[in-house]
């Protein structure tokens, strides 16, 4: 009988821990308003010491990294998961490393930022607001993309750009504007039997060329062994960099806007 | 000048003993890992003392038992696992066999020749920005390591004990420091960051025995000088010509960094390169390779020196690929443009003045609705580290081809960053500059995003470098061609060293958070 009431003490004192430590990790627990602040100070010590060389010491914004306090993600988490899993796999693309913290480091994050998204008022923001955007002519960015831009070659405002203007707004559409990352390009890689496969580029370095097939099989070779051509829509976007003028983007945006 | 004659006998003497060790297999004999100004001044080639190499920054090698011939036979000789999440920005010492590096704040002594840890330093810094670290610096049988809270610790090299700890910058007003001390005689000359605040950059000089301040340089007015900019951070470690007896160093960018209002003009000292006298501290020729920057580009790249024949003429030359796209080469003994040319997009200048030095559009400042900048805040090359390569007269840099949205507004206020700017497109181009006409005469692309990876060029021809995708390159020097790759599984954020040790040579490289030592295989076998 002592040895089943030792093993239900354990076991209820183990259930009570991991629970504690799932709300915790969560972040969902109601925190008493010191234990709340020390949560911000602690996390505005981790900020500053690891994120605010790119993010800005008042997380908005650095050197070259957004500013938090208007992402989307950042203020639409409730949980604090989202962007947990931002500071733990980072941002390899847009060069964020990982973060390897513990669950109580990103709470003390999460705690920080949004301390900051209630601090920040209009007139501090040195973030870009839509309306800091609204300097072009419609009229002029229509003609530049159905003529000098050469955007109308691939793209349309009645069919793959209907509605852009309702998907991405302000800073975000004028960056996918110029270019959208992610955009997926297509490769046609010839075997030495002289068969050609194609698909969606998958990866690409000097010595390895990969792409998943039209079933979705990821497939890869030696770049010394096969033949392959890459088709890159997207580098339409690069060539016009050395082309724009700042009023032909300020006058694409305008019209771009238009397409809600 | 009685020092200056016995520095050039230890250094002829050295160089002796240097030549024979060269033509023989020649045992470590220097067991003490002391570091001497001989050293210093002359490198045997079983040592890299300083974080250039040497003090040319050239970051060339004499060695030539790895050649292009030999090249696609390099393989693992070992590699050092760090165990902790931070890249490795640093280039590690070597110095009677042991290998010195660095992420912000660690230090790990390590075992050249097997790859195993001899002492590890730990200092953890709460305060500070730990953005990277360059590696430390070496005199004699102390290390001197920068600390994010802007603390010179010097180490006793043997076993990491700390022999000083001293403040050289209030953390707390917004300074840190990531770079790698510069030992000229018993000058050890640090530098510092900071560009959230509007706080005057500045180098100081410790006494390399005692850590008591000798002098400072000031690289601005003091914050708050009407019309004047604070900022010409020291964020990398300069160069030295013992002939000259002048030290050679980068600037950073003004601050307010994107709003140039508050301070109209060329706001000197920022974005320079200035020739120092570092017994005093005091200025003797300043060249300025961005002129009122407002868009971040330090400049702070290693500042090479080289002589050579340019345009028929012998000179002591200075060469910089500057972060705002710009590749300058200047006689260093005046500070005189020699030549100056662009080596990539850049669409933010009006052209260049009769110094040679480029002059800003106005209209490709930071604007309330953006302007397309080319390159990005990035840089048309950073921290990575270029080579020079005598035989073939070119200049290797790893450069990153991009652009970027710009802006400011007045809501933006006139303190730290005062804007935003927001990179949208670049790649990584291995460039090899012909420095007397800027041409470039071969490119090797590295891949979208760009490259992290400096440049090591050795006398044999091969040019040791790293791709976006993290592979390490040994290329062709003469025609950038790719002799050989590893996959290392981390791009590149640091620059690559080259030694020898008990006759065979190694290339060290770092990515992610491994250092990997590259070698030959032993007597045609497998690494032993």
């Amino acid at each position: 009988m002592k040895q089943i009431k030792e093993i239900s003490l354990i076991a209820i004192l183990a259930v009570s821990i991991a629970s504690a430590l799932a709300v915790q990790a969560a972040g969902q627990a109601p925190q008493p308003a010191n234990e709340a602040a020390g949560a911000v100070s602690a996390g505005n010590a981790l900020f500053q010491q690891n994120c605010a060389f790119c993010h800005g010491r008042d997380a908005m914004g650095g050197e070259t990294g957004p500013d938090l306090t208007q992402s989307k993600l950042v203020r639409s988490d409730t949980t604090g998961e989202k962007i947990a899993a931002v500071v733990r796999a980072g941002r390899p693309d847009n060069k964020m490393p990982a973060f390897n913290f513990s669950a109580q480091q990103i709470d003390s994050l999460v705690a920080y930022l949004r301390a900051r998204i209630a601090a920040a008022r209009a007139g501090d923001r040195r973030g870009v607001d839509p309306s800091d955007l609204q300097t072009g002519n419609v009229a002029a960015g229509m003609a530049y993309f159905n003529g000098a831009g050469g955007c109308s070659n691939c793209h349309s405002p009645t069919g793959d750009l209907a509605g852009i203007a309702t998907r991405y707004q302000g800073l975000q559409l004028e960056e996918r504007m110029l270019y959208p990352k992610g955009a997926k390009s297509t490769v046609a890689v010839t075997l030495p039997s002289g068969q050609t496969i194609s698909g969606t580029l998958a990866y690409l370095d000097e010595f390895t060329v990969a792409l998943r097939d039209s079933g979705g099989t990821y497939r890869s070779w030696p770049t010394n062994q096969v033949k392959y051509r890459v088709d890159a829509p997207v580098d339409a976007h690069v060539t016009l960099f050395s082309k724009y003028t700042d009023d032909d983007i300020h006058n694409l945006m305008a019209y771009l806007q238009t397409l809600r | 000048m009685k020092l200056l004659r016995n520095r050039l006998a230890f250094a002829a003497g050295t160089l002796l003993f240097a030549a024979w060790c060269s033509f023989s297999a020649c045992p470590r004999l220097l067991m003490a890992q002391d570091l001497e100004s001989a050293q210093l001044l002359n490198p045997p080639p079983d040592s890299w003392p300083l974080y250039h190499g040497d003090y040319s920054g050239e970051r060339h090698s004499r060695l030539t038992q790895i050649t292009p011939g030999n090249a696609g036979d390099l393989s693992l000789a070992w590699a050092f696992q760090t165990g902790q999440n931070a890249d490795i920005k640093s280039s590690p010492l070597l110095v009677d066999g042991v290998l010195y590096f660095t992420v912000p704040d660690h230090v790990w002594a390590v075992d050249a020749l097997s790859g195993h840890m001899i002492w590890h330093y730990y200092r953890r810094s709460t305060k500070g920005l730990h953005i990277g670290h360059r590696g430390v610096g070496m005199y004699k049988g102390w290390l001197y390591f920068t600390t994010p809270d802007c603390h010179l610790i010097a180490l006793n090299a043997k076993d990491g004990t700390v022999y000083w700890d001293k403040v050289f910058a209030d953390v707390d007003r917004g300074y840190w420091s990531t770079m790698s001390p510069l030992v000229v005689g018993d000058h050890v000359i640090v530098g510092v960051s900071g560009d959230f605040d509007n706080l005057p950059g500045y180098l100081r000089s410790l006494d390399a025995e005692t850590g008591d301040t000798q002098w400072q340089w000031d690289a601005t007015p003091p914050a708050g000088t009407l019309n004047s900019p604070t900022g010409g951070m020291t964020w990398m470690t300069g160069t030295y010509d013992p002939g000259l007896n002048l030290v050679y160093w980068g600037t950073g960018n003004p601050t307010p960094v994107l709003n140039g209002r508050p301070r109209p003009g060329n706001d000197l000292y920022t974005c320079s390169i200035v020739a120092l006298n570092p017994d005093t501290g005091k200025l003797v020729w300043s060249f300025q390779p961005s002129p009122h920057d407002t868009h971040d580009w330090d400049a702070v790249e290693t500042p090479v020196l080289v002589d050579g024949d340019f345009h028929g003429r012998p000179r002591k030359m200075l060469m910089q690929a500057s972060r705002n796209g710009y590749f300058f080469v200047l006689d260093r003994t005046t500070g005189k443009g020699l030549l100056t040319t662009t080596f990539g997009p850049v669409n933010w200048s009006l052209g260049v003045d009769a110094q040679g030095e480029p002059i800003p559009n106005p209209e490709k400042e930071p604007a309330p609705d953006g302007r397309l900048i080319a390159p990005d805040e990035g840089g048309l090359t950073n921290f990575r580290a270029p080579s020079f390569d005598p035989k073939t007269g070119l200049f290797i840099v790893d450069a990153h081809p991009s652009y970027s949205i710009y802006f400011a507004k007045p809501a933006d206020g006139a303190y730290g960053w005062a804007g935003a700017d927001y990179g949208l497109w670049g790649k990584g181009v291995i460039e090899a500059i012909d420095y007397e006409t800027g041409k470039i005469r071969w490119r090797h692309e590295v891949g979208p995003g760009g490259s992290g990876a400096g440049v090591l060029t050795t006398d044999s021809g091969l040019t040791i470098t790293g791709d976006s995708a993290g592979n390490v390159l040994a290329l062709d020097t003469a025609s950038g061609k790719t002799l050989w790759h590893a996959g290392t599984g981390s791009g590149m954020s640091s620059s690559p060293i080259c030694y020898e040790l008990d006759g065979r040579e190694y290339i060290v490289t770092g990515s992610g958070s491994v250092l990997f030592a590259w070698a030959l295989p032993e007597n045609g076998n497998a690494t032993r």
